[in-house]
């Protein structure tokens, strides 16, 4: 029997409309949330379910010349509690109680820091060391997890802290060596994605995925941990007798530019480092190597330059002689001697053992009159008033007046030649006189001698040579000159070693001031060992000392005494006049 | 009920199907096991890492300057003062030999081969 079909009525249609209205709202609804909008809200939904860690990397240890640990990284844990399962106090009590008394914490303060934080994990301790961080991992706490991280340590305590430097909280050096071979000591650091509860633990057998982190490598300096703690010794008991407020020493093998040793004071200190107020400019200062980024005037030591340069230019030789008479005049300006002294008639040898400003200022007009702008070409080649290139962070270019500059007059010329209007950092003076004693080869300064990878291969670095700027021949000329300086018949100089021959110069220049010099003054020296092939330079700088005594006699002891320890310690045989066996 | 001749082509499918169904489980199994024995291996590289970077700190800490300069002192050394240097005009001690542990092995070279001459000789000759 056919079914009749009754016409629908408002009861019916309008329930029904109602229906289909809710039911495309809700599909469209699923649609925006499932279709249109499925990548943000995936996303979130990962970024809850997923935790990110970071693995640091392991830095590569810092090592001396021979292989002695200047820093090192050892591993060490960061504790975080996650917020969420520490919400129930009773359930999370064994959980905290344990924590505190592994981190030597208050229960009910460290309790208060997790569940005030509005952080889901909340970083409790950094750096706890590794093997309370292995026994609190093994306590298995609820909420509590440790992640790997690094700590630097530096077995010498503060022994180069001021070359070495510091790395911040996340292993990037700030710093020193630790900032200049950043890139190859940091490495690069890793990750582990997981899938996490609610509780912000791993799921066990979840998602893992993991970026291992790759180790950083080590790096070899030239630096002789032996010969930096003489020179840190030396300078410090240099600064306390002459009350200096500072000063320098550093150490160099002339052959090949390897820095053996460099000691500044005021300088960093590992052990004061955390009471360091680094918005305080003057405790800022402390971070910069002061030889490597600050200018002096190099006074009477710049003359070993100029008598290089006017020997090898062939203006004069070291017999040449001139008439001193106490004041040279220069464009109608007088410029005496350092301690007004007329020695009269003089060789080019006597301008340098007397320290002979008139002297400095012949040998540059003679090397002009042949060469005109040799003098400052020489300066040039000498590396003179640019960076040396050294592979440390901030280095100063130091300041030479040129004809092209305002203000330039003649007379700096002649001052230069003695070293005033000039400025130079203590490693430009350094690799400039290495240059006049070695050879004549310019030799770029470094600290770093070689990297070895985590898996052993070691790549050295080798010595750059910049260019020949002396022939070997003045090169020769101006180590006997200097060697007459210390060693002369009748003559005793402090700055003489006892065991070994060698050469050197003083300097004592005034500090300038805005139009002139003040009373202060920075008393240095130079000098190297063994006479005919050096295997040390030394440079000893004394900043504005308080006794006011010259180069010769506050610098050149320290030279003296250093030279023979670090020779003997080199294992090379004395060579004074007195050890040698005369046939 | 009489059982008929079994179908030995129904029961190997059976059987390859069950197989193939149990393989996926199998690898699936072993290879969390295997993710489990890699992770355990991996935390235990990271903890013998640690340990060693520990043994290397404490090397490194035991072999310092100061620490040499301490010990030297409880032992009753001290810098050297005023050293006097003498000379001898004798050959120095011979160097120390390295131990052969510590060499390159020695490959032994094969003699070159006897001239026809020699040969004859030898077996000419009379004596040994």
């Amino acid at each position: 029997m056919p079914q009749q079909r009754t016409p629908g009525t408002r009861r019916v249609w309008v329930p029904a409309a109602f229906l289909a209205i809710f039911a495309v709202v809700l599909i469209g609804r699923l649609v925006q949330l499932q279709v249109l909008d499925h990548a943000r809200y995936a996303s979130a939904a990962a970024q809850e379910l997923a935790g990110k860690d970071i693995i640091y990397a392991r830095r590569g240890s810092i090592l001396d010349r021979n292989g002695n640990v200047l820093a090192a990284s050892v591993d060490t844990w960061d504790i975080y509690v996650n917020s969420r399962s520490w919400q129930d106090a009773t359930s999370s009590k064994k959980s905290t109680d344990t924590l505190a008394a592994a981190l030597k914490l208050d229960p009910a303060r460290l309790r208060e820091t997790v569940t005030k934080s509005k952080a889901i994990d909340v970083l409790i301790r950094r750096d706890v060391d590794y093997e309370t961080g292995n026994a609190i991992i093994a306590a298995g706490l609820a909420g509590v997890i440790a992640l790997p991280n690094t700590n630097r340590v530096n077995p010498e305590g503060d022994l180069a802290a001021s070359l070495l430097g510091f790395i911040g909280q996340d292993n990037t050096g700030l710093t020193g060596i630790e900032l200049s071979y950043n890139d190859v000591l940091q490495g690069k650091v890793g990750r582990a994605i997981y899938e996490r509860d609610t509780t912000g633990d791993p799921i066990p057998f979840g998602a893992y995925t993991v970026e291992a982190p790759k180790a950083g490598e080590d790096v070899v300096l030239t630096i002789d941990r032996y010969i930096q703690e003489l020179a840190e010794r030396r300078l410090a008991d240099a600064i306390k007798e002459h009350r200096a407020q500072g000063g320098s020493i550093m150490v160099m093998d002339p052959a090949t530019g390897e820095i053996l040793a460099l000691a500044t004071q005021p300088g960093l200190k590992y052990s004061t480092l955390g009471s360091l107020d680094l918005s305080d400019p003057k405790q800022m200062q402390i971070l910069n190597n002061v030889a490597i980024s600050s200018v002096y005037e190099p006074g009477s030591v710049m003359k070993i330059l100029t008598a290089a340069a006017a020997i090898d230019s062939g203006a004069v030789t070291p017999d040449t002689t001139y008439v001193d008479k106490g004041i040279a005049y220069v464009y109608g300006i007088p410029i005496k001697n350092w301690d007004d002294s007329v020695y009269g008639l003089q060789s080019m040898t006597g301008v340098l053992q007397n320290s002979i400003n008139t002297g400095a200022i012949f040998m540059m007009q003679q090397l002009e009159a042949i060469r005109p702008g040799g003098f400052q070409k020489y300066l040039d080649a000498f590396g003179i008033g640019r960076t040396t290139g050294i592979d440390f962070q901030g280095e100063a270019e130091g300041i030479v007046r040129r004809p092209t500059d305002s203000g330039w007059s003649p007379v700096d010329l002649a001052t230069q030649a003695f070293g005033q209007s000039i400025s130079v950092t203590p490693v430009q003076m350094l690799s400039g006189v290495a240059a006049a004693i070695n050879g004549g080869n310019l030799f770029k300064p470094h600290f770093v001698k070689a990297h070895v990878t985590p898996k052993g291969n070691r790549t050295d670095v080798k010595p750059e040579n910049m260019g020949r700027v002396i022939s070997e021949q003045t090169s020769a000329t101006i180590r006997q000159m200097l060697h007459a300086v210390v060693e002369s018949p009748g003559r005793f100089h402090p700055g003489n070693p006892k065991e070994y021959s060698a050469g050197g110069k003083s300097g004592t220049a005034n500090v300038p001031v805005p139009n002139g010099y003040d009373q202060t003054q920075i008393a240095s020296f130079i000098g190297f060992a063994p006479l005919d092939k050096p295997k040390i330079l030394v440079l000893v700088k004394l900043d504005n000392n308080d006794d006011l005594k010259t180069g010769t006699v506050a610098a050149g002891p320290v030279f003296a005494k250093l030279a023979d320890d670090i020779l003997r310690y080199m294992d090379v045989r004395p060579d004074a006049a007195r050890y040698v066996n005369k046939p | 009920m009489p059982f008929g001749k079994p179908n030995w082509w129904v029961l190997s499918a059976v059987a390859i199907a069950g197989m193939g169904a149990m393989l996926p489980v199998l690898q699936n199994s072993t290879a969390t096991s295997r993710g489990f024995d890699i992770q355990r291996d991996t935390a235990r590289q990271a903890k013998l890492n640690g340990q060693i970077s520990l043994v290397e700190s404490d090397v490194a800490r035991l072999t310092s300057l100061n620490r040499i300069e301490r010990r030297a002192r409880e032992i009753g050394l001290g810098p050297t003062e005023n050293p006097i240097y003498i000379t001898i005009d004798e050959a120095g001690p011979a160097p120390a030999k390295v131990p052969s542990d510590y060499l390159p092995p020695v490959v032994s070279q094969p003699s070159p081969p006897d001239s026809w001459l020699r040969s004859l000789i030898s077996l000419l000759s009379l004596t040994d």
